[in-house]
C-alpha cells in the first residue's frame, strides 16, 4: 500500500506523541496529549476527497484527571509495545495487545473497548494506519459471492487465483482482514455492479433466488456495521473496476449510520475515510418511504431510535435533502421495517419484484 | 386511682375478668393472634428488662416461641432472663395480680407504661387454653429455684397456684443458675414474619438496649442473635413529683384528698416540682386561699381555683404565675453513641448518625428526643425507609400512620439530604432507617392501644429539629464521600500514575526521568486534608490523624476544626499541636502558615470510648481557600452547638433558690432537693398519675 510507512518513520511518528507528554513535564505543567476531536461536531466534507474528515478542533487530554492520565500511561506502553514488535519483525491483534496489557499494571486496559480506541487515537495522531503499528484487528469480515476473480497471498506466500462464485461453497469468499495490494489483487469480473446487504438472511435468499447471475452483480454480506476491510475492498472494487455500488439495508436509524459509514466515512475512522469510504455508494432501500408503498410490515420506533434519528439530522453526512427527509418521514412514521419484512409478499418477492423496481429507478436494470 | 384490682373490687357489678377482658382486648394488646403473641412477649421482656435494670445487671434474655398445635393456633412461649429473680411469697404478685408494683405511681420515665403487665399474659393463656403459666424464679441468697403454675380463677377474679415447689435450676451446660426468671405460657396465637412480628419486636428492642443480649429461637429452630454492644447500663431514673403545668382536676382532688401536710403551704411545697417559696405565696394568692388552710377545708371551688391558679388563668398581680421548669433528670435518654451501636450491630450500613436533644418540657412534662438515622449497606434504595418508633425504650410496632414520631418524619423536605421524597412530604425513600425515641414521664397516646403518640407541638417541633440536624449530617456524609473518592483519585494520579508517565516517557525518548513537583502542583491545584480515625489495639484509644497538604503555589493559613465525642465523655490526649476548645465537642487548631508544597498533621488520641464508638471525625476549616477533604465552618453549626451548650450547662448546675428565679427561657436551673426526693416518697401517698400516665382506665377514681 502506498501509504504504508517504514519502521523507522513510524518510530518517529510516535515518538513526538510522547515528546509532548515528555516535554510538558520538563516545563513543570500536566502531560498532554492533543488530538481530534472525534464527534459528529468535528467532521466536514473534504472536496477533494469526496469524503468527510475530521476538522481542526482539537482536543488535548491532560493527566489532570485519573482517567485522562491512565490514558496517556496506556499510550505509553503500546508506544513501547508496537516498537519492540517493529524491532522483532512480529506483529499482534489488537486482542492479544489488550490481554499482553495486563502486565502493564497501572496502564492495563479496562476493556477490549479501550484498546481498540487506543490504537485509532494513535493511528489518528501519528498519521500511520494500524497497519504501520503491525496490529491486526479482530474483525470479521465480509463474505461476497459473484462472478469477479481476485488474487490472494495465502500464508505460504504463494499467490491464489479465486473466483467468487466458482470457486466457492454457499457460504461465499471471505474477505481476509487485510485487503491492501501486498495481499489482494484485483483481476477481472464479469458484473455491472456491487450490491453490499445488511443482514445473513436476506444475503441468503439473494443467493438462493440466483440474483447474482440473473443482474450480473457481486453480492457482499456487510454483517451489520461493516469492518474496515469490507469498506475498503468495497471501495477498491469501486475504484479499480470503475462498479457502482449499491446497498442494501434495514429501514431503520441505525441503516442509515452504516451507510453513512460506507459512503462517506465513519467518525470514529474519519482520519482514514479516503481509504475507505465509497462516496460513489447509493442507498437502495429499504427508505422510510418504503415501508408505506409497499405497506411492510412494521415496528414502533423506541425512544433510542428516535434520538438516534434526531441526532442524525443535525449530522453533516446527512446534511442533503434527501436524507432529511427520509429522517423526517421515519420520524413522522414512527415506525422501522426490516430487510426480511419483504417476505410480507413470498419469498421471491424481493428479488422478482422490490428489487427490480429499486435497481430500475438507478438505471440498472 | 390506685390499680385495677381495687377498681375491680369496688365495682358492685363484678364484671368477671373474662368479660372485661374480651371488652378491653384491643388495647391490652390481644386482639389479634398474632398482635397476641408479641404483646405476651413484650410483657416478659419488658419484665426482665427493668428487674434487670433496677437490679443493675446487665441482662441476658432468652425467648424461644414453638407451635404446640398448628391446627388450632396453640404456641408456647418460654421467656428466660439472667434477672434478681423474685422471692417465691412474690411470684403469686408479680403475675396474678393486676397491675402490681409501684412504678404506675411514680412520675418517671418508665418502660411500664403500656399494657397492662405479665398478668395480662397469664389471664390470655387460661382464657384461650385453659392452662396455666408456669413460672420458675430463683434469687442468688436461695440455693433453689422455686416454681408454681399461675392462673386465674375467672369466677372469684382471683389467682391460683399449683404444683408449688423449688428444685435445683440447671443451665444448658449443667452448671447452677444464679439467679433468674423463666416464665413459661401456652396461648392462642399465631407466629408471624415481617414487620409486625416478635423478631422485628426483638430486633428493635435490641437497638434501644445495646446492654442486653437476646436470644430467640423462632418456630422452625432458627436462632437470632442480638450481642451486647455495651456495657453500660441505662442511667437510673429519678423519680419526680408532678408539676403543675401537667395536673388536671381530678387529679388535684385526689391530692388533696389523700394529702397528709399541714396545711396549704406545705402541700404546694412538697408535692410539687417547679413550685419555689415566691410561687408557693403568689399561688395562694391567686388562688384567693390563705395559705395556712388546713387541707381538710380544701374543697370545691378552691380546687378549681388552685387549678385555675397553676394554669395561669388566676393572676397574681396582673400576670400568670411563674413557675420553674420542672427538672429533666428523670429522664434515662439511651445517647448518642449508644443507639448508633444498637443500630449499627442490627443493621448493615455505611453511614450512621444519632442525635439526642436535650430536655425539653411540655405541660409541665420533661421530655427529651432523640434520633438515629442509618444509611447504604444492604438496604432497598427504592422502598420507603424503615420507621423505628420508640417511646420509653419500648418499641412501637403499629399505627406508623397516625403517630406524631412519623409525622415529624415526615415533615421533612428529605430530598435536600438526599433521600428520595414524592414532593418533599411523606415518609422519603432510600436505603435508610430512621431511628426516633421519645423518653418522657407522661407519654401521651393517640388511644389506649399506645402505638401511636399523640400530638403535640413541642415534642412535634423537637423532633422535626432533630431529623433537619441528622438530615444535614446525611447530606454532610455523602458529600464528603464523593469529595474522598475525587482526593483519593488525585492522590493515585498524583502518587503512581504521574510517576509512571515520567518513567516511561523518558524511558521510551532515551532522556533523564524529569522532575514532577511542577506538574504536581498545577494537576492538584488545592490544599488537601485527610484524616483518619481508628480504634488503636494497644493503648484503648481512638487515634485520630488530620493531614495537610498544600498542593498549591502560595503559602496558605487556615484554622482547622475537628468534631469530638467530647458530650459521651471522651477525653483528648497527646494533642501536641494544642489549638483550643472552639464549643462543645469541636476543637480547633490554627495554622499560620502551610507552605507550598508542605505537609503538615494534627494527631491526638482520645480516651473514655468503646472500640466502634468514633469511628468518623469531621474536619472543618476557616480560610479562604478550599481544603479539599473538609468543610467550610458554618457558623450557624457553631451557634447551634453553643446554644445546646449553654442549655446543659444551665440545666446541669446547682444554684441556690433564688426569689428571683423565673420561669422563663427554657434553662431555669432547677432546686437539686426537689430531683432528689427517692421514689417512696412519692409513691407512698399515691399521687396518681397526670394524664396519660394512667394505663388501663385512663379516667379517675
Amino acid at each position: 500500500m502506498s501509504r504504508t510507512r517504514t519502521a523507522e518513520e513510524t518510530k518517529t511518528a510516535m515518538h513526538k506523541v510522547v515528546a509532548e507528554m515528555y516535554d510538558r513535564i520538563v516545563k513543570g505543567e500536566p502531560p498532554t496529549m492533543t488530538l481530534p476531536v472525534r464527534t459528529k461536531t468535528n467532521i466536514g466534507f473534504d472536496k477533494k476527497l469526496g469524503v468527510y474528515k475530521y476538522g481542526k478542533k482539537q482536543s488535548v487530554r491532560d493527566a489532570t484527571s485519573l482517567g485522562s492520565a491512565k490514558q496517556l500511561l496506556r499510550t505509553l506502553h503500546v508506544v513501547e509495545f508496537i516498537e519492540e514488535m517493529l524491532d522483532a519483525g512480529k506483529s499482534s491483534t489488537l486482542r492479544e495487545m489488550y490481554y499482553i496489557s495486563e502486565g502493564w499494571g497501572m496502564g492495563k486496559f479496562g476493556s477490549q473497548n479501550d484498546s481498540n480506541n487506543l490504537a485509532e487515537d494513535l493511528e489518528i495522531v501519528t498519521k500511520c494506519l494500524r497497519e504501520d503499528f503491525k496490529l491486526r484487528p479482530e474483525e470479521d469480515g465480509a463474505r461476497m459471492i459473484g462472478n469477479l476473480t481476485l488474487r490472494e497471498r495465502n500464508r505460504r506466500g504463494e499467490w491464489m487465483r479465486i473466483n467468487a462464485r466458482d470457486d466457492v461453497g454457499d457460504s461465499g469468499y471471505g474477505v481476509p482482514y487485510n485487503v491492501e495490494l501486498e495481499k489482494i489483487e484485483l483481476l477481472e469480473h464479469d458484473i455491472d455492479f456491487i450490491m453490499a446487504i445488511e443482514t445473513g438472511g436476506m444475503f441468503d435468499r439473494l443467493i438462493e433466488n440466483g440474483f447474482d447471475e440473473q443482474y450480473r452483480c457481486g453480492l457482499l454480506h456487510l454483517k451489520g456495521q461493516p469492518a474496515r476491510s469490507t469498506r475498503r475492498i468495497m471501495k477498491r472494487m469501486s475504484e479499480e473496476w470503475d462498479l457502482p455500488v449499491v446497498v442494501f439495508l434495514d429501514g431503520d436509524p441505525w441503516s442509515f449510520r452504516i451507510f453513512a459509514s460506507i459512503a462517506y466515512g465513519a467518525i470514529k475512522t474519519a482520519h482514514i475515510s479516503e481509504y475507505l469510504a465509497t462516496p460513489s455508494a447509493t442507498y437502495l432501500g429499504i427508505t422510510a418511504d418504503d415501508i408505506v408503498a409497499y405497506e411492510l410490515p412494521s415496528d414502533d420506533l423506541s425512544k433510542k431510535d428516535v434520538e438516534a434519528l434526531n441526532a442524525e439530522l443535525t449530522d453533516p453526512r446527512f446534511a442533503d435533502s434527501w436524507w432529511q427527509e427520509q429522517i423526517n418521514m421515519m420520524l413522522e412514521l414512527g415506525k422501522k421495517a426490516e430487510q426480511q419484512s419483504l417476505a410480507k409478499y413470498g419469498l421471491d418477492f424481493v428479488t422478482e419484484t422490490y428489487l427490480p423496481e429499486k435497481l430500475a429507478e438507478l438505471g440498472l436494470a | 386511682m390506685t390499680g385495677i384490682a381495687q377498681k375491680l373490687a369496688s365495682n358492685q357489678k363484678q364484671v368477671a375478668i373474662s368479660e372485661f377482658f374480651e371488652k378491653n382486648k384491643h388495647f391490652l394488646g390481644f386482639d389479634s393472634l398474632a398482635r397476641s403473641l408479641i404483646t405476651a412477649v413484650k410483657e416478659a421482656v419488658d419484665n426482665a428488662l427493668d428487674a434487670c435494670e433496677e437490679a443493675r445487671i446487665l441482662p441476658t434474655i432468652r425467648i424461644q416461641i414453638t407451635k404446640v398445635d398448628a391446627q388450632k393456633d396453640i404456641v408456647r412461649m418460654v421467656v428466660e432472663d439472667n434477672g434478681p429473680g423474685i422471692p417465691q411469697k412474690s411470684i403469686e404478685k408479680v403475675f396474678g395480680q393486676l397491675l402490681f408494683g409501684s412504678r404506675f405511681h411514680a412520675i418517671r420515665q418508665s418502660r411500664g407504661q403500656q399494657g397492662i403487665g405479665i398478668t395480662g399474659v397469664v389471664m390470655y393463656c387460661q382464657l384461650t387454653t385453659g392452662r396455666t403459666t408456669h413460672v420458675r424464679s430463683k434469687i442468688a441468697t436461695e440455693p433453689t429455684a422455686a416454681f408454681v403454675d399461675i392462673g386465674l380463677d375467672t369466677r372469684k377474679n382471683k389467682a391460683t397456684k399449683a404444683n408449688a415447689g423449688r428444685e435445683i435450676w440447671y443451665n444448658e451446660d449443667g452448671s447452677g443458675k444464679e439467679h433468674g426468671t423463666e416464665v413459661t405460657a401456652e396461648m392462642k396465637a399465631k407466629y408471624q414474619k415481617g414487620r409486625q412480628s416478635v423478631w422485628q419486636y426483638l430486633r428493635m428492642t435490641s437497638i434501644v438496649n445495646p446492654h442486653a443480649e437476646i436470644i430467640f429461637i423462632d418456630p422452625d429452630g432458627e436462632k437470632h442473635h442480638w450481642t451486647r454492644v455495651t456495657e453500660r447500663l441505662p442511667t437510673k431514673v429519678e423519680s419526680i413529683k408532678p408539676h403543675p403545668h401537667g395536673i388536671e382536676l381530678g387529679q388535684l382532688q385526689r391530692m388533696i384528698a389523700e394529702s397528709n401536710d399541714l396545711n396549704l403551704n406545705h402541700f404546694l411545697l412538697n408535692n410539687f416540682s417547679g413550685v419555689t417559696n415566691r410561687a408557693r405565696k403568689e399561688l395562694c394568692e391567686a388562688a384567693d386561699i390563705p395559705g395556712t388552710r388546713k387541707m381538710k377545708t380544701v374543697k370545691g371551688d378552691d380546687i378549681r381555683h388552685l387549678l385555675e391558679a397553676f394554669q395561669g388563668e388566676r393572676l397574681f398581680n396582673g400576670l400568670p404565675v411563674k413557675l420553674l421548669k420542672p427538672p429533666t433528670n428523670c429522664l434515662s435518654p439511651i445517647e448518642e453513641l449508644l443507639i448508633k451501636k444498637g443500630l449499627s450491630k442490627t443493621i448493615d450500613s455505611r453511614f450512621v448518625s444519632t442525635l439526642t436533644r436535650v430536655p425539653s418540657v411540655t405541660q409541665g412534662n420533661p421530655f427529651q428526643i432523640e434520633v438515629g438515622l442509618i444509611f447504604g449497606g444492604d438496604m432497598a434504595a427504592d422502598k420507603p425507609v424503615e420507621i423505628l418508633r420508640f417511646a420509653n425504650r419500648v418499641p412501637l410496632m403499629y399505627q406508623q400512620g397516625g403517630c406524631l414520631l412519623t409525622k415529624a418524619i415526615e415533615s421533612v423536605d428529605w430530598r435536600q439530604y438526599g433521600l428520595d421524597q414524592a414532593g418533599g412530604r411523606g415518609v422519603p425513600k432510600g436505603p435508610a432507617a430512621v431511628l426516633v425515641h421519645l423518653a418522657s414521664t407522661n407519654v401521651q397516646f393517640t388511644s389506649e392501644a399506645k402505638e401511636a403518640l399523640a400530638d403535640n407541638a413541642e415534642v412535634m417541633e423537637e423532633g422535626r429539629k432533630a431529623m433537619l440536624e441528622m438530615g444535614r449530617g446525611l447530606r454532610k456524609h455523602l458529600e464528603k464521600k464523593k469529595k474522598m473518592a475525587k482526593t483519593k483519585e488525585k492522590f493515585e494520579l498524583i502518587n503512581d500514575i504521574l510517576p509512571a508517565i515520567a518513567k516511561k516517557s523518558a524511558e521510551i525518548l532515551e532522556r533523564p526521568v524529569p522532575e514532577l513537583s511542577g506538574s504536581i502542583t498545577k494537576i492538584m491545584s488545592a490544599v488537601i486534608s485527610e484524616t483518619t480515625t481508628e480504634w488503636n489495639k494497644q493503648t484503648k484509644q481512638t487515634d485520630v490523624e488530620i493531614v495537610l497538604f498544600n498542593y498549591t503555589s502560595r503559602v496558605r493559613a487556615y484554622t482547622i476544626l475537628a468534631t469530638w465525642p467530647e458530650k459521651s465523655g471522651a477525653k483528648m490526649e497527646n494533642n501536641e499541636t494544642g489549638g483550643r476548645k472552639e464549643a462543645l465537642g469541636v476543637w480547633a487548631w490554627k495554622l499560620e502558615s502551610l507552605q507550598p508544597g508542605e505537609r503538615k498533621s494534627i494527631a491526638y488520641s482520645l480516651s473514655g470510648l468503646e472500640r466502634g464508638d468514633w469511628t468518623e471525625t469531621e474536619v472543618l476549616f476557616r480560610g479562604s481557600q478550599d481544603v479539599i477533604g473538609a468543610t467550610k465552618m458554618d457558623e450557624k453549626f457553631l451557634q447551634e452547638i453553643r446554644r445546646q451548650e449553654q442549655i446543659m450547662d444551665e440545666s446541669g448546675v446547682d444554684s441556690p433558690e433564688d426569689e428571683g428565679e423565673e420561669d422563663e427561657p427554657q434553662n431555669e436551673p432547677e432546686k437539686k432537693e426537689v430531683a432528689e426526693v427517692p421514689a417512696e416518697e412519692t409513691v407512698e401517698p399515691a399521687i396518681a398519675p397526670p394524664e396519660g400516665q394512667r394505663t388501663l382506665f385512663g379516667g379517675d377514681v
